[in-house]
């Protein structure tokens, strides 16, 4: 008998604690590690993230992790991206300077403006045609970030309101990236986080 | 739509949690991270952490303690605070399980630090610790460990505020602390502040007292400490009674099991 296993990526400035603790709660086995040969066997990888994009794009890039997602990506091996982690999964993002991303899924991460943050509990507008968040549409999460992700709206599974309305999960094949903290969103958090890995193995 | 939040808040001094009165007088009440779990069971929208005697002692932050709350997987946002010193100190706290951290006396001692915190963590992550009081002269800026007070209008403080660097402002009464219904409203409107959101703390105690509060646009959360210790779930009576939509209605259960049943 195995568990499912869920790899999540370490680049040195994330909060592991928190989602390695809930992804042990949900049942699921975790790995951490810095290493792209560990994610090799795992079930889904995870990206999470708290820090600045340039920052952590250097990272990303000299522990090896940049072609190896990459190259997961293609092979369609499931990826989910958290906060900052779904933001380095678009094309380019300009925080602090213009830095390339992943680009896993098309798209830039631009500033809601100057001093603004969207920070707290925020709802979100799912869309029909996906099952695993059409179960969460107008359920509260908490978001905690000043930049934001604008591309295509095929990719946007979900969007939520603030001075704008803008994407709370993106998606595109088995990469999806989560805007908010579902480890941090209390028993709607989890409940989501748990369909979504189910929905992206089970694909 | 963003919703306003009622964050619970939990003081801890030589490593128990206490109630606190006008930061003068504690009264213990007991472990923390058992204060902390009921916070997390009863869906408040964030938890507080405040160690008041880690700056006092210079001794750095709490880690056994954040270890301890890491260990019980909470799933509510978690804010530290209480002997941030330096950059390293910042993320290592976030490392060991804190989403943001407050900052209070490192605006007093070192101003460049919560730049690079700032900078290093990015600005949500960093909320500005004030205790305040108004006297003829306008508003007073407490130092705690100095018991004394200055000028906040005059100091580099605000400058730091203006600039972005911290997301919130933590403006505590520290006068009214502990006493029932006495938060005073009129350091909100004497605060020059006005375009940073605002987490207001210090007697705040009954559900009038909170929807006036968070009438005020730039509040944007409403801290509770003392008042959440006196009977069972008065945190869900909280969300209950204000029962606006400008709050979050919490799940506190689902039919969707959350059990291990993951095998394949």
């Amino acid at each position: 008998m195995s568990y499912l296993t869920v790899g999540i990526v370490d680049y040195g400035m994330g909060n592991h604690a928190s989602i390695s603790q809930c992804l042990r709660d949900l049942g699921f086995r975790v790995r951490i590690s810095h290493l792209p040969e560990e994610f090799n066997l795992v079930d889904v990888i995870i990206l999470p993230g708290v820090g600045a994009f340039p920052a952590a794009m250097k990272t990303l890039h000299e522990r090896g992790f940049v072609i190896y997602l990459q190259e997961q990506a293609r092979l369609q091996r499931p990826i989910i991206g958290i906060c900052l982690g779904m933001q380095l999964l678009a094309s380019a993002s300009y925080e602090h300077e213009y830095t390339v991303g992943l680009d896993l899924i098309p798209g830039e991460i631009v500033s809601f403006g100057n001093r603004c943050w969207h920070i707290g509990w925020n709802t979100l507008e799912c869309q029909p045609y996906d099952p695993v968040f059409w179960s969460s549409d107008r359920h509260s999460f908490y978001f905690n970030h000043s930049f934001y992700y604008q591309g295509p709206f095929e990719y946007q599974a979900a969007v939520a309101r603030y001075s704008i309305s803008f994407a709370a999960v993106i998606r595109r094949g088995s990469v999806v990236g989560l805007q908010f903290h579902p480890e941090k969103s209390q028993i709607t958090g989890k409940r989501l986080l748990k369909k979504l890995i189910m929905g992206l193995v089970n694909a | 739509m963003l919703k306003k939040r009622i964050i619970g808040v939990v003081t801890v001094k030589n490593g128990w949690a206490v109630q606190s009165f006008g930061y003068h007088r504690y009264l213990p009440l007991g472990k923390p991270e058992c204060l902390v779990e009921n916070l997390d069971r009863w869906g408040a929208d964030e938890i507080l952490v405040q160690v008041i005697d880690r700056s006092f002692d210079r001794i750095g932050p709490d880690y056994d303690l954040l270890g301890k709350l890491a260990r019980l997987g909470l799933g509510t946002p978690l804010i530290y605070g209480g002997g941030v010193r330096t950059v390293e100190d910042g993320i290592q706290v976030i490392q060991c399980g804190a989403d943001r951290i407050t900052v209070d006396a490192l605006l007093h001692d070192d101003l460049a630090q919560v730049v690079n915190l700032s900078k290093k963590l990015g600005a949500q992550a960093i909320i500005a610790s004030i205790p305040i009081t108004k006297t003829s002269d306008g508003l007073r800026w407490l130092n705690y460990r100095l018991k004394n007070t200055k000028n906040i209008s005059i100091d580099p403080l605000g400058e730091l505020i203006e600039d972005g660097v911290v997301s919130e402002v933590l403006l505590t009464d520290w006068y009214h602390e502990g006493i029932e219904n006495s938060f005073d409203n009129s350091l909100i409107d004497l605060f020059k502040y006005k375009k940073v959101p605002l987490i207001v703390f210090g007697g705040i105690s009954r559900v009038g007292q909170m929807k006036e509060l968070f009438s005020i646009q730039n509040v944007m959360a409403v801290a509770v400490g003392n008042f959440l210790n006196y009977r069972e779930h008065a945190f869900q009576q909280f969300k209950e009674l204000i029962a606006s939509e400008a709050l979050r209605q919490e799940t506190y259960a689902t039919e969707y099991s959350l059990l291990t049943d993951v095998r394949n």
